[in-house]
């Protein structure tokens, strides 16, 4: 019974890491800029969710579009105005621009929101369910099925519209996709947005169920870098199902070695797969 | 014959400050299909960047009368000259049908992408049976048809294939051969560039030569193979006596 408690855990939190890991594996794949700023944007969404909730009185669920739309048009401008300068280049230019961005927005976040933990709490909150002896938080099964909603709609974006195919394109052949009429820079514009609103949409959910801070950003940013190596770069499913392995693997650790060895279980990993696979891991796309 | 679809006058281009081509002119009249052959590094490949505005060159090119000096590689796209390029090219991971699809990208007929999909599965019907495949997992063959294909989809007026015969076995050189002359029938014209001249001397209606950045020959397929020079460099033909 405890092991299933765990699973369930696991599994809860472990969509919702494959949803923050989505946007930095399509930003990976397609404009082969690993996004240091990643986690940093999932802050910015959780804010976003957080004020629309508290100022506004909006449900956080049904300010996630809000916070989105807004997230996809704050991307979109980074890479066409910033980003699109380091599209493709070398892997350390995308390090240092990236770093330096999540540095930028760390900073304004803490000027401009103060370093004070904040905590999206609807009324049902701390409303559970209990089936057949595992309690099951209903903030975040809710998350759960939001995040593999929206996995499930990037699959299809990406597989059965034309915008998806281009965007696949681009980052299989650049070339050729040129060759046939595909204009790059409005395509890793529109993309580093779509991935700009999935980050929004992973911290309007984390903060439903954890805390928000300014520096929140760095472990999430590595906790995504790990799952989207684990799940691949090219399908957004696996990228979930990394996810998952990441949400058990943590929820196990936190119960037999302590809470605070949650976070060691990601960068333990990371470590690993930097050791173990490093040209894998750097130069998956 | 009739008007010139394609048309270059004193065209030179080169990378960076090495010049590769020299005054090239050169000319394909609608409904032909017209060859550019030569050997390795001769500068076909950069010829047909020139054309496709992808290298910036000097001189005039102009394609149904619009010159193309100032246009984006797009726009060069959107007017009709389509290329299967050296090394086909696929997007790997991609289904066959989505191959396609890409050549289609610009188009917003779906009547004609439809008209487009036929015409492409009947011409290669091998296409067909494995639209869901991978393109990466096709044979070399069926990868240049796939690449062919895709440039059909974008309804070319002028299809302009590099080294179609690059690496295949002959038999399906002569059933691309084959196909490149049903195309033709169907109004699109051809500029076809090959290191193979048996192959593309077979097919096509004037061929042009190509050394070292210069086209030192021109003229009829069946003149150019009977040039005593051209066949000894290209034919692999020793002239007796
Ligand atoms: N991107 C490039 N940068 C610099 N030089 C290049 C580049 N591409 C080709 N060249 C040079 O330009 C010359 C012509 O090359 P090009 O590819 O046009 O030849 P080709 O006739 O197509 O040869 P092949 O039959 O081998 O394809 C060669 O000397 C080549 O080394
Ligand atoms: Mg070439």
């Amino acid at each position: 019974m405890l092991f299933a408690q765990i699973l369930v855990n696991g599994v809860l939190l472990g969509g919702l890491y494959g949803l923050m890991a989505l946007g930095m594996a399509l930003v990976w794949g397609v404009l082969n800029i690993v996004n240091l700023a990643h986690g940093a944007l999932i802050m910015l969404g959780g804010y976003a969710v957080y004020f629309l909730f508290t100022g506004a009185g909006i449900d956080p669920f049904a300010a996630l579009p809000m916070a989105m739309t807004g997230m996809f048009c704050f991307g979109y401008l980074l890479q066409r105005l910033l980003l699109n300068l380091i599209v493709r280049s070398a892997l350390l230019n995308t390090l240092l621009i990236s770093f330096g961005l999540d540095v930028v927005l760390t900073y304004v976040a803490q000027w401009a929101f103060t370093a004070d933990f904040r905590a999206i709490n609807p009324s049902y909150a701390g409303a559970n369910i209990t089936l057949a002896g595992i309690t099951v938080p209903l903030a975040r099964l809710a998350a759960f099925a939001v995040a593999l909603l929206l996995a499930g709609l990037l699959w299809l974006l990406l597989n059965r519209t034309r915008l998806g195919r281009a965007i696949r394109a681009t980052a299989q052949n650049l070339v050729a996709a040129r060759l046939y009429g595909v204009e790059p820079r409005q395509l890793y514009a529109v993309t580093f947005g779509i991935g700009a609103a999935l980050a929004g949409a992973a911290g309007g959910l984390y903060g439903v169920v954890a805390q928000i801070t300014p520096y929140v950003g760095t472990s999430l940013t590595a906790k995504s870098f790990v799952i989207a190596i684990i799940g691949g770069l090219d399908n957004p499913l696996s990228v979930v199902l990394g996810g998952l392995v990441i949400g058990i693997a943590e929820s196990a650790a936190s119960l037999y070695l302590g809470p605070t060895y949650a976070d060691v279980i990601s960068f333990g990993l990371l470590v690993l797969i930097l050791v173990a696979r490093p040209a894998r891991s750097l130069r998956m796309a | 014959m009739n008007a010139k679809l394609l048309e270059i006058e004193g065209l030179s281009a080169g990378y960076g400050a090495v010049p590769v081509l020299r005054g090239i002119a050169l000319h394909v009249a609608a409904g032909e299909i017209v060859t550019l052959v030569g050997s390795n590094g001769a500068g076909k490949t950069t010829l047909l960047r020139a054309i496709s505005r992808t290298l910036a060159s000097r001189g005039r090119i102009r394609f149904d009368g619009r010159d193309l000096g100032a246009l984006s590689p797009e726009a060069v796209f959107a007017l009709g000259l389509v290329q299967v390029p050296e090394g086909r090219q696929l997007f790997a991971r991609m289904s066959v049908e989505e191959n396609l699809q890409m050549g289609a990208y610009l188009r917003r007929d779906a009547a004609g992408i439809a008209r487009s999909f036929e015409r492409v599965y009947r011409l290669f019907p091998v296409l067909f049976e494995r639209r869901r495949q991978k393109a990466g997992s096709l044979s070399g063959g069926e990868q240049q048809m796939c690449a062919m294909g895709r440039a059909l989809m974008a309804a070319p007026r002028l299809l302009v294939v590099d080294e179609m015969s690059l690496g295949l076995a002959p038999v399906v050189v002569d059933q691309l051969l084959g196909v490149l002359a049903e195309i033709r029938g169907e109004g699109v014209t051809i500029l076809l560039v090959e290191q193979d001249v048996f192959a593309a001397f077979s097919v096509a209606d004037r061929g042009y030569v190509l050394e070292t950045g210069r086209i030192v020959r021109e003229g009829k397929v069946s003149e150019l193979a009977a040039d005593p020079e051209v066949r000894r460099a290209y034919l692999g033909v020793a002239e007796a006596g």
